[in-house]
């Protein structure tokens, strides 16, 4: 019941997006009806999309059903990748990712989402005019740009922290010592071993019963 | 008891005579159709929308079947299904109410849902269609008010194609002890009240509780399924098993 209610609830903010975008309408009214079956490995669900005259209709089933146009296997981590057309021969020959059926179908939801462009000043400015609208969409943009910046020092300090300050990354002569010391674990590992084994086979043979 | 079942039958906890039953229904639905949907809305706390997707999940439905909505009511089941199987398909929303009837085909008129949908009166025990004519047959919440149930399975399976399903989705029999302890008092106090307020009568409202009292429990219409023929029977509780999706085949 959970997954049919976080489903539902996608399909609502989705149909709601595509509501206010005339040309994710326009691409996806050139598929209509046919559906695309998605095969969530790690989640062992399987969500079919349709596009139909009301909007999206999205499903989860259990099962594989037994009718799509399209059809996707893959993890949600490769299905993340699939965005890079040019990866999937290589996700496909790695086992990651099987598709059968129309490919041009799933390129088309894909396609249709990534363009998904609004115009939110436009929408905003129905309810509440278009100066404050157009205010609004300043103050979201900067704290976009600012976010972005924020995030970029983050990063830097972060880098700087770990290089830096704590020393994370090791020196190569570090490396060198560590494999040499390694080296002669694994060696003396072999010898209790063989030694094991010798004293195992001088011990008189006990038989077991079954 | 046994020998009583073949004159007289339930209405809700009254007895009536069996040739009453549709009757005494069609008063009830006549007296709500006009705000079934709200009271739907407000009496599950919306909960039945996700009752019905599990139903559509389950039934497989695609582009170009054929699809009858039994005791379909103001077609919320028969909304989705024209979307999916398209203009090559068709769903046809049977009832035997056509106040329920006319209040589902203003509701999808006016959503613009029109090109594959036809509106039949019908009584789900002699279904007015040839032998296996029709891909998936859905029942929500209907089945418990048809006087001969057997009657009626029987007569879902026998214009079922080969290969099509049958999905009955009904009020059933709580899981624990304490969801039916707070269901009843739920049912029995609360709903008949909300019946009153909103639409002043209580009565169907009191009728809607018994009659889900007096529906066979999930293991019971299995087997009642089965008798008629249906096979890879197997059912699916929801909330609790407030309310279970059952489903069949035939071959
Ligand atoms: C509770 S409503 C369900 C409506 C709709 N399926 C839904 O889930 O919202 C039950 C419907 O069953 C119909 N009904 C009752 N007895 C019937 C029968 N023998 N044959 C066909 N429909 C019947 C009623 O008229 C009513 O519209």
């Amino acid at each position: 019941m959970l997954g049919h209610f976080a489903i539902a609830a996608i399909e609502t903010l989705a149909n709601r997006l595509i509501s206010l975008a005339p040309q994710v309408q326009a691409r996806l009214a050139k598929v209509q009806g046919q559906s695309l079956v998605v095969h969530v490995r790690d989640w062992q669900q399987f969500i079919s999309v349709v596009y139909a005259s009301e909007g999206l209709m999205l499903q989860v089933h259990d099962a594989q059903p037994e009718y799509s146009d399209c059809f996707i296997s893959a993890d949600t981590d490769t299905l993340m990748k699939l965005k890079e057309p040019s990866r999937l021969t290589q996700l496909i020959r790695q086992h990651k990712l099987d598709i059968d059926g129309d490919i041009h179908l799933a390129q088309a939801f894909s396609q249709a989402f990534s363009e998904l462009d609004i115009d939110w000043p436009e929408h905003w400015s129905q309810y509440i005019g278009d100066a404050p609208a157009q205010l609004l969409w300043q103050a979201v943009s900067q704290g976009k740009a600012r976010a972005l910046e924020a995030q970029g020092k983050l990063d830097h300090i972060l880098l700087t922290l770990l290089q830096d300050e704590l020393k994370v990354s090791i020196h190569p002569l570090e490396l060198t010592q560590f494999t040499r010391q390694n080296r002669q674990l694994k060696s003396d590992v072999q010898q209790l071993e063989q030694r094991l084994d010798k004293l195992l086979a001088q011990m008189p043979m006990q038989q077991t019963r079954g | 008891m046994k020998e009583a079942e073949q004159k007289t039958t339930h209405f809700g906890y009254k007895t009536v005579a069996a040739n009453e039953k549709a009757a005494h229904v069609a008063d009830v639905f006549h007296s709500v159709a006009a705000k079934y949907d709200l009271m739907n809305d407000l009496l599950s706390f919306g909960i039945h929308r996700l009752w019905k997707r599990v139903t559509i999940a389950s039934s497989g439905a695609r582009k170009g079947q054929t699809i009858l909505d039994l005791a379909g009511g103001t077609g919320d089941l028969t909304a989705k299904f024209s979307q999916l199987v398209g203009d090559t398909g068709r769903v046809i929303l049977g009832d035997i109410n056509d106040s329920m009837l006319k209040v589902g085909r203003d509701k999808l008129r006016d959503r613009g849902l029109v090109s594959n949908i036809e509106y039949v009166q019908m009584n789900a025990e002699e279904l007015p269609f040839p032998d296996n004519s029709i891909d998936v047959i859905t029942i929500a919440f209907g089945l418990r008010n048809v006087t001969d149930q057997s009657k009626a399975l029987a007569s879902m399976y026998r214009v079922l194609k080969p290969g099509g399903r049958l999905l009955v989705l009904e009020f059933s029999k709580p899981e624990h002890e304490v969801l039916t302890k707070l269901y009843d008092i739920y049912s029995f106090n609360i709903l008949p009240k909300v019946g009153q307020v909103v639409l002043n009568d209580s009565e169907s409202y009191k009728y809607l509780a018994e009659s889900i009292r007096m529906h066979p429990d999930q293991e019971t219409l299995e087997g009642m399924m089965k008798d008629v023929g249906f096979e890879q029977t197997s059912y699916q509780n929801m909330s609790g098993g407030i309310v279970a999706l059952h489903r069949g085949f035939k071959f």
